[in-house]
């Protein structure tokens, strides 16, 4: 049988990102992958060098519109490492609980994206459905549906009343019920389970070989999270589980992302209740001396690392970041070869890919 | 000459050709309102299909550069041809006695699989990959849905000939005939699983999910009518709307001809219900509450248990005859 090749992208309708992929494939089969990106690069990387520190906060929210979150919030984190900044207890609950909604609302939105894929729309629109109730609470709490804008150096924007601690544990309440209904279909839906189970193999070795990160190397059986492994911000003071699936396919991840759900309400609840009295921010423009640091935290898609030198003036030297995406992708030259056409969409949804995090 | 008059009347205006494109069109209107309900979205205006019609048409066809053009031009059009001859053969009981002579089954089974070979010229015509993968794809699919088809078939052909003294009946007029004498088969214990397998079948025939497969958006973005614009791909949605009118009337014929008194439009409206009434069960519930399945799932399904149904059928049919 000869082999050809099908361009999946730049704009494909399973991909809400550009991203250009090169399947050679023998009959239905594939057999080989080419990746080639570079078509939302933005140039940010630069951008981050002509603005001061603080419209850096700004424009690192504007990287990606699903992680959005952790963006801001890891370079605040480099920044206070650099300039030794301690941020208010109540502070680092209020990141917690900011960081939490954001993956909440960004795993759902790839498990939607999953039933869409394999061409279950009701589901789609199900789960679309329950996120929208998570969008409605970012809307009532932060004022925006996608960029919280909830950092800034040495706290946080925002505060939560007791009216809106009340509101907060009204609509997390209202997320259980329906999450474990989707959770039960996604686990034993016939349909569901004949097109993600043994699908987009990487075994465990690969796994490491490759360096995967976030949901990807826990549903290959790796118990890797920074929340735990190097906790940052609250996530020292809340006990929580790292929920480990050892099925190495599409589906392995998709339910470790909705069980990540769970967790995340279970997170938010414990912060909601431990919530300390006290200020939300630092009060004084902080200096930044000339410096550098690593900081690192949890993105939904997994590890988000970020450097950062700056030299004494209000801009920083140099900032760069390594996005879970750039160590995910590489991983699906593993994961494709063997599985049918059919499954390609399937399988680079199941890396939840951000692209323009990546090319920036 | 007032035959072939009135045979290009009904050809052309009813109740093939205008009548059966407007009934079609509404058919999927409806289709898709009660779908969109199903989800809870609002759905678009039960007009939306005539209007998206009317749009297609006054666009321009692009041809790609490295198309076979006559094939790809030629392509819809064969399939919208094939489906409104097919629809003269469709008996409307009260209403319209069919185009019917005495095989017109058969003609019927071939004429069916006219818009999946129209689909699969114009989708290796247009040189697209995903059309050459759609061409694969959309014949895997024909091979594994025509098969318990034709067994359904054989078996109401052999149901009303055997109960008739002959051996089997492929006309039309002759099932429906004795359909209204001896009471319709939907109520025969003998005929159930048989109608099960053609509803099976319909929505295999229709690409619907979960059978959408030769057509799967997210996949191999609609596969062979990717390359199709304009005036082509209008052809395209006429022959889906117009299949709509065949497969659900065929269905009808077969199972339930039951006509609705004598008034004319009080039995075009029943046929009319009778439609919308399968159409929800066998497409709007199916696609609604599934996702669509692999190629080698859809082609074992198929081979399993709408060909098992049929052949139940059929023992039945011929034990008891």
């Amino acid at each position: 049988m000869s082999t050809y090749t099908i361009p999946v992208g730049p704009l494909h309708v399973a991909l809400e990102e550009p991203m250009y992929f090169r399947v050679q494939v023998e009959g239905e089969t594939i057999v080989g992958l080419d990746i080639t990106a570079g078509h939302v690069h933005r140039g940010m990387e630069f951008l981050v060098m002509r603005r001061n520190i603080y419209q850096n906060i700004t424009l690192t929210e504007r990287l990606c519109s699903l992680c959005s979150n952790n963006h801001p919030f890891t370079y605040c984190m480099a920044l206070e490492k650099i300039a030794g900044i301690e941020i208010p207890e109540r502070a680092e609950y209020l990141r917690v609980i900011a960081d939490e909604i954001k993956r909440i609302a960004s795993n759902l939105f790839n498990a939607a994206m999953l039933a869409h894929i394999i061409g279950f729309d009701s589901l789609f629109m199900h789960v679309m459905e329950i996120r929208e109730i998570v969008q409605d609470t970012k809307e009532t709490i932060y004022g925006n549906r996608m960029d919280l804008a909830a950092n800034c150096i040495g706290g946080v924007k925002y505060d939560l009343s007791d009216e809106k601690i009340k509101y907060l544990m009204k609509q997390i309440d209202r997320l259980k019920k329906p999450l474990e209904e989707i959770i039960d279909i996604y686990i034993n839906n016939k349909f569901v389970r004949a097109r993600t189970e043994g699908v987009g193999i990487l075994p465990k070795e690969e796994a490491i070989r490759y360096g995967v990160v976030g949901p990807v190397a826990r549903g290959s059986g790796i118990d890797y999270d920074v929340r735990v492994k190097s906790p940052y911000a609250a996530y020292d003071k809340i006990k929580f589980n790292v929920h480990v699936e050892n099925g190495c396919d599409v589906r392995a991840r998709a339910i470790v992302r909705l069980r990540e759900i769970q967790e995340a309400i279970n997170i938010i609840e414990q912060c909601l209740k431990k919530l300390p009295n006290g200020p939300t921010c630092i009060d004084y423009l902080p200096e930044i001396p000339a410096g550098e640091a690593v900081a690192k935290s949890e993105a939904p898609r997994g590890e988000l690392i970020y450097y950062l030198r700056t030299n004494g003036t209000d801009m920083p030297e140099r900032l760069k970041w390594r996005v879970p995406t750039y160590m995910n992708w590489e991983a699906l030259n593993v994961m494709m070869p063997g599985n049918k056409v059919s499954d390609i969409p399937l399988i680079i949804s199941s890396i939840d890919p951000c692209i323009s995090c990546t090319e920036r | 000459m007032t035959d072939i008059v009135k045979l290009i009347l009904d050809l052309l205006v009813f109740p093939g050709g205008l009548f059966a494109i407007f009934f079609g069109l509404f058919l999927i209107g409806i289709d898709r309102k009660i779908a969109a309900r199903l989800q809870r979205r609002i759905g678009p205006p039960i007009y939306q299909p005539f209007i998206d019609l009317v749009k297609l048409i006054r666009k321009e066809m692009v041809v790609p550069d490295t198309a076979h053009v006559q094939a790809f031009r030629l392509a819809p059009l064969l399939g919208f041809a094939g489906m409104m001859a097919a629809v003269l053969l469709i008996p409307i009981t009260g209403v319209y006695q069919g185009f019917g002579h005495s095989g017109d089954l058969l003609v019927l089974l071939y004429l069916l699989s006219l818009p999946a070979i129209a689909l699969m010229i114009g989708g290796s015509a247009s040189s697209s990959p995903f059309g050459a993968i759609g061409f694969s794809r959309e014949m895997v699919m024909m091979m594994s849905y025509e098969l318990p088809l034709l067994l359904v078939l054989v078996t109401v052909a052999l149901k009303v000939g055997l109960a008739t003294g002959g051996i089997a009946t492929f006309s039309l007029s002759e099932i429906v005939q004795f359909q209204l004498e001896n009471g319709a088969l939907l109520f025969d214990y003998t005929m159930l699983p048989a109608l099960l397998a053609f509803l099976v079948f319909i929505p295999g025939n229709m690409g619907v999910v979960p059978f959408d497969i030769p057509e799967a958006e997210t996949e191999i973005v609609e596969g062979p009518i990717l390359e199709y614009s304009g005036a082509g791909l209008a052809l395209f949605k006429l022959m889906t709307s117009l299949k709509m009118v065949v497969v659900l009337g065929l269905a009808i014929t077969l199972f339930f001809p039951t006509p609705m008194g004598e008034n004319f439009l009080l039995n075009l409206l029943w046929f009319f219900l009778k439609c919308l009434v399968l159409m929800v069960i066998s497409i709007t519930v199916v696609r609604t509450s599934t996702g669509r399945v692999r190629m080698d799932q859809a082609f074992k399904f198929y081979l399993k248990y709408p060909t098992v149904l049929a052949l139940i059928s059929l023992i039945l049919t011929l034990l008891q005859g």
